[in-house]
Parts: C-alpha cells; structure tokens; sequence
C-alpha cells in the first residue's frame, strides 16, 4: 500500500481534537518528568504509563508519543541547566551544554537541543515511514563482528578527546573501563569487581555514574571554591538563537540526524555511541574548536540531534518485526500488550490504523514540544539565577532522589557519593570526564560483543572478521566488518604518513598555477 | 517585620494542604492480628518484585495483586520492585525479613539459578514456598531457512559437532534460557561443557541473531517467538513442556524421544521462620486469586499456562528443580 | 608579576598532585587482584575468558600510574576546573566540602528511618546552609515544601520508589 496515503491517513487519526489534547498532556508531562535528574525518557515512561489506562489503544499511544519525546526534551534540559543527564544518551550533551549554560547561552543551547530534536524527530520519523522495509534487512545483518568493528572505531576515536594531558585521559579511560567491569561477565557468569555486594552484581549503571561525576562532583568542588564574594548570578545573556548560532547548528543537526538513525534501527545499536561519535565529528570540523571545552554550539546541536534520531530509529524494529531495542520501546510494546494488540512482524498489517496513527503522532508529539518549548526556554535559563547556595543544594536534593528512586536502596546513594568524591579529584587534578564516560560506556559493549564474535566462530579470531552463515555452514567475510577495520586502519595511520605525502608534494610556485594557493604563512621566515 | 508576616502566612497554607493530603499512606500501615477466614481480606500486604518494572516477574506480580485486591481476598496490596543480580538482591531482602508474615516475593526459575552464579548468601530453601502460579514450556527455534527441519535431525548434527553450533539464549549463564540448553544437552548426551551457549540479553536481543542467521538454534520461552513464527520468520521444532503447546505446531520434546521436561515456571515465597497461621492466610489468598474467573482471564490474556501447586508439594516442586540446575551448573564450574 | 606566578605554583603542594598517582596505582592493584580470583572458565569456544579484561585494564592503569608519578615529579602540574562559581586563587574550604559529605551521608542513614520528606529535607536544608546561606527559617520552609511536593507528587502520585519512614500513616 502506499506509504504517503497510509501515512495521511494516520494524520487524520492523530489529528482529531481529543488525540491532540492527549499529545498535549502528554508532552507537557513528559517535560516536567524528564526534567529531574537520573529520570530518563525510558523510566518517565514506564511511571507515565498507569495515565494512558482507560484510553483506546490509539489515544494510549499518542500519549505515549508525548511523554516520549517529552521526557527526551526534558533529560536535555537538565543535562544543560543542572549537569544531572537522565540518559546515558543526553551525558554527551551535558559537556558543551552546561558549560554554554553556565556562560550565559543557555537559552540557545536549549534551543539548538530543541530544534535539532525535533529536525532529527521529524527526518527520522520519514525515514521509518519510508525506508522500514531496508532497514530492517539491514539491522537484522549485522552482528557481533560488525558491532566489535564499529565500537572498536569510536574507541580510536577517543584519542580525539583526550584532553591537553593525554596521560590523565587515558587514565580517566582507564577508571571508566573499571568501572565499566563491575558486574556479572554475562558470558562465563562470574562477578568482576562486586566484592561480594550484590548490588553491586549488576554493574553501575552510567547514569548513577553520570549524575555522580557530573552534578555530584561540581557541587563538592563548587562548595570547596564557593565565590563567598558578591553574589554573582550568571547573566542570561540572549534569550534566543542568534542568526550566528543558526549557521552553526543546521549542519550539525543533519550530521547528527544521519548518525543516530542507523544506529537506532539496529538491534545493539543505542543512543550512547552516535552521541558520542557526532562530538568527536563536530569538534573535528568545527571552524571554532577553541569553543570546545567553553560551549560549543556544534556540541550540542549535533549529539542532540543524534539522540533523537536514533530513537525515532528504534521505531524500525519495533515496529516492523516487534522488537524493542531499548527500555523505552519495551515499555511501549508492553502497554501494547496489555491491550491485547501483539507486537510483531504482523502489527503493520493488523493494526493499520493504529500504527500509521502513532507514527503521524509522532510527528506531531515533536511539532508541538518545539512549539511550546522553544518559548519557554530563556525561562528555563532563568532557573540558572536561584541563588548558588539553593541551586546546588537543589541539585544534590534531585540527584539523591534520582538514585534512591531506581530501586529505593540507600546503597545507590554510597555510590552516588563515592562517584561524587571522583568527580571531586578529578577536576582538582585536571582530569577529562568524557573518556571516563567512554570507558563506562564502551568498555562492556566492545568486551561482550569482541567475545560474543568469537563464540560464534567456535573461538577462531576470524570471528572478528566475518561469520558462519547459518544456512550453508560456510564462513564468510562480513563487508561492514571488514570495511571498519579498512576505515580504522586509515584514521591510525593517516598521522603517519600524511607528513610523508606532505613533503613529496613540490613547494607551491607562482608558475604552477593548477596547484592549490597554500596559505601565506608558509613562504615567509 | 513584613517578612515575617509572609513567613506566616506560607507557614500556614503549607500546614493546610498537608492536612489535606493526610491519611495517603495510612493504608500502608500494618494491620495487627492475622486475617484467619475468606472473610476478613488480609491487609498490609507487600509483594515484592526482585526485578524491574516492566519485567515478567513484574507483570505477573502485579496481575496477580490486582485480582487479589478485587476479589479482596486482600486490601490494597503493595507492589514494590527490588530489582538486581538476577533476582538475588530481593532473596537477600526476604531471607533478612524474618517471621513477617506480610510480606510476598514474586519468583521462579530464573531466581533459583541466580543464586548460584550469584554466590549469595541467601538461599530459596530458607524461605517459605506459597505457591508456583504458572509455567511457560521452553523452545527450540530455527530461523526459516535453517538446513534442520526437526529435533532429531538437529540433535543429531548437535551430537557429532556440539561446539560449531552456536545456540543463543535469552539469559545470561544460570537463567531459563542457558538451562534449557544445558539440560537438552545433558539428556541427548552432548557434554554441558561442549555447548557453545551464547547470551543475548533478553528476547528482543536474540530473535535479531536468530533472524539474521547468526546463531544455529535459540531456546527461550515460547511466547518470544508466537509473532515470529506467524509470520514465518522462525520455526519451532520442539517445545519442552509436558502438554503441546497449541499455538505452536511443534512436538514437545518427549514425543520426539528425547526424556526432558522443562518449563520456566512462576511463583511465590514468604520470609522463613512465619507462623502456620500466617503461612495459611497467605496461601489461602493466594488460592483464592486462582480460583477466581478473575484470574483465569488474566491468564488467557497473557498466554500463560496455569500451574498452580502450593505448600508441600510446592516445596518438593523446588528442591526438585534445585538439584537439577545445582547439577548442571556444578558440571560447568559455575556453581 | 612572575614572582605571584611562582608564589602560586609553589603553593600547590606537590605531595598531593602524587594522589592521581596513587589511585591509579592502587585501582591497578584491586584489578589485577580481583582478575586473580576469578576462574579462568576458558572453554574452546570462548578463548578470552573473563579475566584479560580486567588484567588489561589493571597493568595499564598500572603503568600509567608511574608515568603520571614521573610528569609531575617532572613538573607537570594539573589544571584544576575552573568555573563561574569557582574561585581558584584561595584555597581549598575543605570544611564546606566535609560538611556536605556529612549532610549527604546523615541523609544515607536516615533516609529509610525518617522516610524522605524529613530525610530529604534535611539534606536540602544542610546544604544550602553549608553552602552559605544565611535564611535559616526560609531555607527550612523551602526545603520543607520541596521534600513535601516531590513525595506527593513522585511517590504517591507516580508510585515512584520513596519511603514514608515515620511518617508513615500520617502523610
């Protein structure tokens, strides 16, 4: 059938009054959920869900769309004003974010978060409507070889952000990847790092890690250093996005929106590496990379648009074969389920209706967040003017709540307090927080799916290679494995070589007009 | 001197609307006395989930709190969620709760692995069993254009070769999904140690591999792959229980010859060391919730299989299963 | 002018610049440690194991650690974060940041006991007075309110996980 005519077909459905009231209070909740610290869409969600009994399976949705990107809105909005991400997928955008916030440009970081979700939303939701059927195929190809070559790639890139000291980031890679380690090694099943905590069993998860180091660890170091001078308030500075700051950020977004939507709509994808992956690429092209580590416009403008993208991209999965690919989505297929409708490859067919509706609201989930949202954020940078001693106090009061709430121990707050006392040393001694929260991140990913390649070649390291084809019994090389590997194998020795390839090429003449005009500085002494 | 006026004035409409919002968790308290007969619906209770919200055991808990509470065989009913290292975090809790005789945890298959690969302390022999409430068979899947058609012929190709035959499963080592597995090879005579077992994290994890072609075979519970097989995506050659499963055209394991019966089964426990009076009251309300039409039509809703058996016979039903996965485990080092 | 300068480097005293140094080292250890308990359940088909992570990661932390110990005894000294809020030429109130830690911590033990509007509250009201403020009655209606809004809201309105305490029964 016709996708466009199935698609305003569904606008008609989500578009009828009472279904937009529902996206309305929906998004509005959302917000204001998300926007506490350690609450990320997924569990805003799940707490949101008992408010959709009693609707129709379609109104249910839509308002299930709402509180979706609602909460998504809401975890960016803390991650830039208080330092507290909600989401391993909004950590990246609380580095550039907080620190244009605490300049004076919260307004446009929100407003570059805003704008670019709701562009990476609306590109990422066509291209669920449009490209379903691909992508599926696709992100049912890949598999632990591919996985362990992507994540591999985005751990070389890690040399890129490892700071003015490269030997206290590489030491703050190392903390990560311990901390990363706690837990069960779900492969052979035995406890690493818990000490005989069975808390501890399952690992820490990043956001407690996250919220610790971030919003903990600036308010111990603020309260050490604390201005005891006059009170200074952080301006406001501009309330909107300047033409500037525009120019800035609409390439972002769609490099941002091109990263995170494959990334959703296969299975072990996530939010957390096109995040990850769209800094790196921002600070690389970026024509203000003194900006990066004061507030970077690109920085937020593209691992937001990321984010979003990658989670309109989970509706591929979900959709056209049942499959939730992270918590948020499981949750949603649940409240399906409870309505009797079964998630599956035969949703799309069954549920016609139902379906292209959630999608058109979608769309509008993510028209309206912008809409309302975008006026409120200069009020939202007006939080940043509470007086220091009740801004942090208040961020400590959230972040103790976050962490007890996640499963109402008091060992989650020891924890919070000893990531705290890290992200404390660590900005006493100068040590960058991004690679530590890319050790915590990729550290297990690349472990699990490294060994998980193996395994299934019986333990051949051709295994990172390429894998068995079920159906013939052959091994066979994979194209996207072995094209990482080429990609990495390039980027490690480009450094190399490039100083090689630079000094063959003859000195630039005035009578060598064809060649490219070097800059001026080169000639002179 | 204005200040203060203001002060007072916040001071007492915050003192107004927090003696309008009194009373809200007064039905938490405890209810002294026990709640002998049908009658009197037990009060105070609490019911925990030793995982997330949103997880199986969750789902079923709350199910079953909900038709507890409306055929009040009890009165508002808690439902509270400890979730952590495989179900072992909420063992610890109950086993710690010693002789309170309000307090319910949700469990099952999964929990009894858990404590081994989990090394805890705690163990389920200490609490008291209630009742297993129902039971889901395991299955055996191929994707649609595996070269195996049947149980026999897999089992075969299994035998001659067990490590280049990956098989995927849903949980990590000492779950359902890794037991299944564990036991089928056991039965056929491949050795545990031989089984390249590969975990995926949940159901949503493995059907990609199993799609994709990228393990041999998966086991996990059935109703992960109803959907799948519809559509023609999967195949089931056996289920593991002891009845066909109806929605699934496949044999159960026991039909193709292979002696093996396995079901990822669900059901209650109380703290050790409670009164007969408490441990009655508890399993009479429980009772009670199966018997209702209520709950029959919580379980067609959700596909699961009733499997109810309480007290003793529930309790052999354990250390039965107990030994079984402390046997498999032992021979892989990890118990 | 670059006398200041000198005073300032000085001041930094260098033992505590080895601390970096030393919590490498000692992570290292418990890693390299911990690995060493762990059974290397090496089977055919899972030739790593469980134990090359950790062993990896402990024996570069490892040497990191003396490579950081040799920069700063070099002198390499770290750039502490500065901030807005953070005034870098006095030095360390090392009593505000322990009576946070303290706050933080009676909240840790109290906050099943007392329930967390009381809890709570209390950590909302020690911080910020810690912190500098002055407003004793204000900040304790402040931080009344917000423990109050946030258990209504969160915990009975949402069901989210925060315990009554003592006061079970009456809110």
């Amino acid at each position: 059938m016709d996708s466009l005519q199935l698609l305003l077909d569904g606008f008609a459905t989500a578009a009828t009054p009472i279904n937009l009231v529902l996206a309305l209070i929906g998004v509005t909740v959302g917000t204001a959920v998300g926007v506490l610290p350690g609450i990320g869409p997924a569990m805003t969600v799940a707490l949101l869900l008992p408010i959709t009994y009693g609707l129709e399976p379609t109104g249910a949705m839509i308002m299930l769309a709402g509180i979706l990107y609602g909460g998504m809105y809401g975890g960016s909005t803390n991650s830039i004003l208080l330092n507290t991400p909600g989401e391993s997928s909004s950590v990246v955008t609380a580095i550039e974010g907080n620190l244009m916030a605490k300049s004076g440009r919260a307004a446009q970081a929100l407003a570059t978060a805003a704008i670019g979700s709701f562009v990476a939303g609306t590109i990422g939701t066509l291209l669920v409507v449009f490209t379903a059927p691909v992508m599926t195929k696709f992100a049912i190809s890949m598999g632990a070889p591919e996985y362990f070559a992507v994540i591999l790639l985005a751990f070389i890139c890690v040399t890129a952000v490892l700071g003015a000291s490269r030997i206290r980031g590489f030491a703050a890679l190392m903390i990560g990847l311990a901390i990363g380690l706690i837990g069960i090694d779900s492969t052979s099943g035995q406890s690493r790092l818990s000490f005989g905590i069975p808390q501890l069993g399952d690992g820490i998860d990043v956001v407690v890690v996250a919220v610790g180091i971030f919003a903990l660890g600036e308010a111990l170091w603020v309260a050490a250093h604390l201005r005891r001078k006059a009170a200074e308030v952080i301006p406001v500075g501009q309330p909107f996005m300047g033409k500037r700051d525009f120019q800035r950020s609409w390439k972002p977004w769609l490099r941002g929106t091109a990263l995170g939507f494959p990334f959703g709509a296969v299975p072990a994808g996530g939010a957390e590496i096109p995040t990850f992956l769209s800094y790196i690429l921002e600070k690389r092209l970026t024509k203000h990379p003194e900006e990066f580590g004061r507030g970077a416009i690109e920085g937020v403008a593209g691992p937001e648009a990321a984010n979003n993208a990658s989670a309109a991209g989970t509706f591929v999965p979900m959709l056209s074969l049942g499959l939730p690919t992270n918590a948020t989505a499981a949750v949603m297929l649940a409240a399906l389920t409870s309505y009797g409708i079964q998630p599956g490859p035969l949703l799309l067919q069954r549920e016609t209706a139902l379906v292209w509706g959630l999608l058109a609201s979608l769309f509008i989930a993510n028209t309206l967040l912008v809409v309302l949202n975008l006026p409120l954020a200069p009020l939202w940078a007006k939080l940043l003017r509470i007086p220091r001693p009740y801004l942090y106090a208040g961020i400590l009061f959230f972040a103790a709540m976050g962490a007890y709430a996640v499963n109402g121990s008091p060992f989650d707050l020891i924890l919070l307090l000893g990531l705290g006392l890290i992200g404390f040393g660590m900005r006493r001694f100068g040590i960058p927080v991004l690679p530590l929260i890319v050790g915590v991140i990729m550290g297990p990913l690349i472990e699990l799916q490294g060994r998980r390649a193996l395994q299934l070649a019986s333990g051949s390291p051709r295994g990172l290679l390429g894998g068995v084809e079920v159906a013939t019994g052959q091994f066979s090389l994979s194209l996207l494995a072995c094209t990482v590997y080429v990609i990495i194998a390039i980027v490690l020795v480009w450094p190399l070589i490039y100083p090689l390839i630079k000094r063959q090429l003859p000195t630039p003449h005035i009578d060598a007009p064809t060649r490219q005009p070097t800059k001026t500085g080169g000639d002179n002494t | 001197m204005f200040n203060k006026i203001k002060l007072g004035i916040g001071m007492l409409t915050a003192g107004a609307l927090l003696l309008t919002g009194c009373g809200a968790t007064a039905n938490q308290t405890e209810a002294g006395g026990s709640a002998g007969g049908s009658a009197q619906p037990l009060t105070g209770l609490r019911f925990m989930v030793p995982n997330t919200a949103g997880s199986g055991y969750d789902t079923t808990a709350r199910a079953a709190a909900k038709v507890m509470d409306d055929i009040k065989a009890t009165s508002n009913v808690e439902v509270f969620n400890l979730a952590g290292a495989g179900g072992t975090v909420g063992l610890s809790r109950v086993v710690s709760e010693k002789g309170s005789g309000k307090l319910l945890m949700m469990m099952g298959l999964g929990v009894v692995g858990a404590q081994y690969t989990n090394k805890t302390d705690a163990k389920l022999d200490q609490t008291t069993p209630i009742a297993k409430l129902i039971e889901e068979s395991g299955a055996i899947v191929v994707a649609k254009d595996s070269p195996y058609t049947s149980i026999e012929q897999l089992v075969e190709a299994w035998k001659k070769d067990p490590k280049s035959m990956a098989v995927g499963g849903g949980s990590s080592p000492g779950g359902p999904d890794h037991l299944l597995p564990m036991q089928l090879a056991d039965t056929v005579g491949v050795d545990p140690k031989q089984v390249n077992f590969i975990s995926y994290d949940g159901g949503g994890d493995l059907l990609p591999a199993i799609l994709g072609g990228k393990v041999a075979f998966a086991a996990s519970g059935y109703g992960e792959f109803l959907d799948q097989v519809e559509a023609g995506q999967v195949r089931v050659l056996a289920t593991s229980g002891a009845a066909r499963v109806e929605a699934v055209k496949a044999p159960t394991l026991k039909e193709s010859g292979i002696d093996l019966e396995f079901t990822n089964w669900r059901g209650v426990v109380a703290p050790p060391g409670i009164s007969d009076g408490d441990k009655a009251a508890l399993v009479s309300a429980v009772t009670a919730m199966h018997d209702s039409p209520e709950w029959k039509e919580v379980l067609t809703k959700n596909g699961w299989t009733d499997a109810f058996v309480t007290g003793d016979e529930y309790a052999t039903y354990m250390a039965e299963q107990t030994k079984r996965v402390e046997d498999v485990l032992t021979t892989l080092g990890l118990a | 002018m670059s006398s200041a300068l000198a005073a300032a480097g000085e001041s930094r005293r260098p033992l505590a610049e080895f601390i970096p140094s030393a919590f490498l080292a000692l992570l290292g250890i418990i890693l390299l440690v911990d690995a060493g308990t762990l059974s290397n359940n090496r089977t055919g088909v899972d030739p790593l194991g469980p134990r090359p992570a950790p062993i990896l990661v402990g024996a570069i932390s490892l040497v990191l650690a003396i490579a950081l110990a040799v920069a700063v005894y070099r002198g390499d000294r770290a750039e502490a974060e500065s901030g807005e809020d953070v005034d870098l030429s006095s030095s360390m109130d090392l009593k505000t940041v322990l009576l946070l830690i303290g706050v933080f911590l009676a909240n840790i033990v109290l906050i099943d006991l007392l329930g967390w509007v009381i809890s709570g509250g209390l950590l909302f009201y020690g911080s910020a007075l810690a912190l500098g403020s002055r407003h004793l009655i204000r900040d304790l209606c402040i931080a009344a309110a917000l423990s109050l809004s946030t258990f209504y809201g969160f915990a009975i309105g949402l069901g989210v996980n925060l315990p009554a305490g003592i006061l079970q029964g009456i809110l």
